[in-house]
């Protein structure tokens, strides 16, 4: 499956790119997936194959997902942002 | 007699600007227990002090400085305090926080609280030291913008004291006018207009005043270990970005409110981003005092900007070219007035600095009346979204209470109410406080937090807006069955604003209530637990709906404008997404009874909260 992740705020910063096209069908597979894509971001960003708890994963706007095994599909747009949006 | 715990002075300052007189009275320590400080001892001394029904502006119209037991102690960011009043622009209760040095030399004063009531025959200065309450005439502050105003003082009086003042928005009672204290704001509910109606320009406080510890070792231990955490990556985003790094994750996952929350996503927002504006302007980095984390950044307008409209006397506190920037002024003077140009966003806010405006209710008004303009409801051709120069305008107008500022000067409410012609379904208020940067509509657990938020639509009293972002709730679908989850932000929020305690450390605690409670008890001696807070948050929260009941307060008010509740939001990530008024309903009725009120939200017992 090929999808898109986009990074917002920190996690941008350690990505180091906005945007990224990865091959995954499921989270946990993304996240290993950008673990050899951007090293730097997933010693940031993950930790034991998590988000670490100041991070979200989104799925296309609209579903906040945590789960490791939670399936993504073709096209699918992984928002990467802070888990603290204080304003 | 009851003795009076660590961390406190037991009493607090009665000043009558009117006779000229000052006194001090005890705090009962039962009430500091149940009550702890800032916020929470704000409300229920405002119970005392506020007569059924009083019109802000009067002079028996009371107007508190708060402080909390952690005020001076070495815990970060505990240099805070809250300022009260029955709200100008709402009539209801209104607590808005500020962080300073004030905090520390108002505490050092020997108060716990400085309350002022009367009005002052002149403009005045009223100074404050532990040996003494003084009355110096300002009229040569008059008119003087709050940061020149405050420099003036210090220059007379030193620089051990420390400075609560007013623009000319607060000198011309518009009803959303700031209290500026150290180039800070508190900011929402026009308290700046309560100062501004008593005459008040400035409050100089200074002392040597201490208070004592109860675990002094462990304290200082604990506080070390506090400030190493948040040097950590839980505040990174508010260190390395700020809180403007909101703006592109809102507008992708269309919940960032534009043109009058016409639409929720914003072409331009990639201008306007910190990510594009560290690169276009030069930006540096400042702390709140005794803050560790360091979350200000100051933006620096460019060298080939336009020159703005001036306020009658310039003064920022970060230089003439410096501005702090956070999420809520760059949402309310940039996509919301549809403002996309990064300088006009800048210049908006220092004016908003320069006279004392609060950016969040002056952006939602103007861009309120752009949306009027642009429907014909209000003749002034130039009010149209993104107009960066009728924005700058409208704010020099709206300071001065000139022109059509006049109007707007008392907030999006009262205008509708002026303009009629179905205007009041969009003017973007609840209880007349203009809404944050969170659309309530694909946000909607915090939709509730708004509707029934004691001070109005608000950011700060609710967090409700993190049980959005998260896979507890479906945020485009409310559920009465996730009101829980809208309280326990409120509640914890109700603790922090009263300890007073930063919400940027949130992220650096496991437990945050037990956190707290133990910060409580290193101060303090109190053995108090998170049980005891969680009766204590329940009990504030009560308070406030107590005084606002006094004050009038009725169901109707818990509600959100009509726009929110018959248009569905146009296109965007969000496009679809509506809140319908049973649905918002069925959320405030599970509210009021988890909350242990009538299901329409009146008080069953209200001598818990006395």
């Amino acid at each position: 499956m090929s999808i898109t992740v986009e990074f917002f705020g920190i996690a941008r910063q350690r990505a180091g790119v906005a945007t990224i096209e990865i091959e995954a069908d499921s989270l946990g597979a993304a996240f290993d997936e950008l673990a050899g894509r951007l090293p730097q971001w997933s010693t940031a960003c993950i930790d034991d194959g998590h988000l670490k708890s100041t991070f979200l994963a989104n799925v296309n706007s609209r579903t906040f997902i945590t789960n490791r095994s939670h399936r993504l599909n073709e096209g699918d747009h992984l928002l990467i942002l802070a888990a603290d949006v204080g304003g | 007699m009851t003795h009076t715990p660590p961390g406190y002075h037991g009493r607090y300052l009665h000043v009558d600007l009117s006779t000229r007189q000052s006194d001090t009275h005890p705090l009962p320590a039962d009430v500091l227990r149940r009550f702890i400080g800032g916020s929470g001892l704000g409300t229920w001394l405002l119970q005392q002090h506020t007569p059924d029904g009083i019109d802000p502006f009067a002079p028996d119209a009371a107007l508190l400085f708060v402080f909390s037991p952690l005020v001076s102690s070495p815990l970060t960011t505990s240099a805070k305090f809250a300022v009260m009043a029955k709200s100008p622009l709402t009539q209801r209760i209104n607590d808005s926080l500020s962080s300073s040095h004030f905090a520390i030399a108002g505490k050092k004063t020997g108060n716990d609280a400085i309350i002022i009531t009367g009005k002052a025959e002149s403009p005045t200065c009223l100074v404050i030291s532990p040996e003494s309450v003084r009355f110096d005439p300002a009229g040569d502050l008059w008119r003087l913008s709050s940061h020149r105003a405050s420099e003036r003082v210090r220059e007379q009086l030193g620089k051990r004291f420390h400075v609560a003042s007013i623009g000319q928005a607060g000198e011309n009672l518009v009803r959303y006018a700031t209290v500026s204290n150290d180039g800070r704001h508190a900011g929402r509910g026009g308290l700046g207009a309560v100062m501004g109606s008593k005459q008040l320009k400035a409050v100089a406080v200074t002392g040597d005043r201490l208070t004592t510890y109860a675990h002094p070792d462990e304290l200082i231990a604990y506080s070390k270990d506090l400030s190493r955490k948040s040097f950590g990556p839980a505040t990174a985003k508010y260190r390395e970005l700020g809180t403007v790094s909101n703006l592109l994750t809102f507008n992708r996952l269309g919940t960032l409110p534009t043109r009058n929350f016409q639409q929720s996503e914003f072409a331009d927002a990639e201008r306007l981003a910190p990510e594009t504006m560290s690169v276009t302007h030069e930006r540096t980095r400042a702390s709140c005092a005794a803050c560790t984390i360091g979350c200000e950044h100051i933006f620096h307008l460019s060298s080939d900007a336009p020159p703005s409209p001036r306020a009658t006397a310039r003064g920022s506190a970060h230089g003439e070219s410096g501005v702090r920037m956070e999420y809520e002024n760059l949402f309310a003077l940039g996509p919301l007035c549809g403002i996309s140009d990064p300088d006009t966003v800048l210049r908006a806010s220092q004016l908003c600095d320069e006279l004392g405006l609060d950016t969040i209710s002056a952006g939602g008004t103007i861009a309120f009346a752009m949306e009027c303009a642009e429907r014909g409801l209000l003749d002034v051709p130039q009010l149209r979204f993104g107009n960066g120069d009728a924005l700058l305008q409208t704010l020099r107008l709206i300071g001065h209470r000139e022109g059509i500022g006049d109007l707007l000067a008392d907030g999006s409410r009262l205008a509708s109410q002026q303009i009629g012609q179905g205007s009041e379904d969009f003017a973007p208020h609840v209880k007349g406080l203009e809404l944050p940067g969170y659309e309530p509509r694909t946000l909607q657990t915090m939709a509730l937090g708004f509707a029934v938020g004691t001070r109005g639509a608000d950011h700060n009293r609710s967090g409700a807006y993190q049980v959005d972002f998260s896979n507890q709730v479906d945020r485009l679908q409310a559920s009465p069955d996730d009101v829980r989850l809208a309280i326990e932000t409120e509640n914890e929020a109700a603790i922090m604003d009263s300890l007073i305690l930063c919400k940027f450390l949130r992220g650096v605690f496991d437990d945050r209530l037990a956190a707290m409670a133990e910060m409580l008890h290193l101060i303090t001696g109190w053995d108090i637990n998170t049980a005891e807070l969680q009766e204590t948050a329940d009990r504030i929260v009560t308070a406030k709906k107590s005084y606002n009941i006094r004050q009038g307060w009725t169901p109707a008010e818990d509600t959100l404008p009509q726009r929110f509740l018959t248009q569905a939001i146009p296109d965007g990530a969000s496009a679809g997404a509506s809140l319908t008024k049973d649905a918002l309903q069925a959320q405030i009725q599970a509210y009021n009874l988890a909350r242990g009120w009538t299901p329409d939200g009146y008080v069953v017992d209200e001598s818990s909260v006395k």
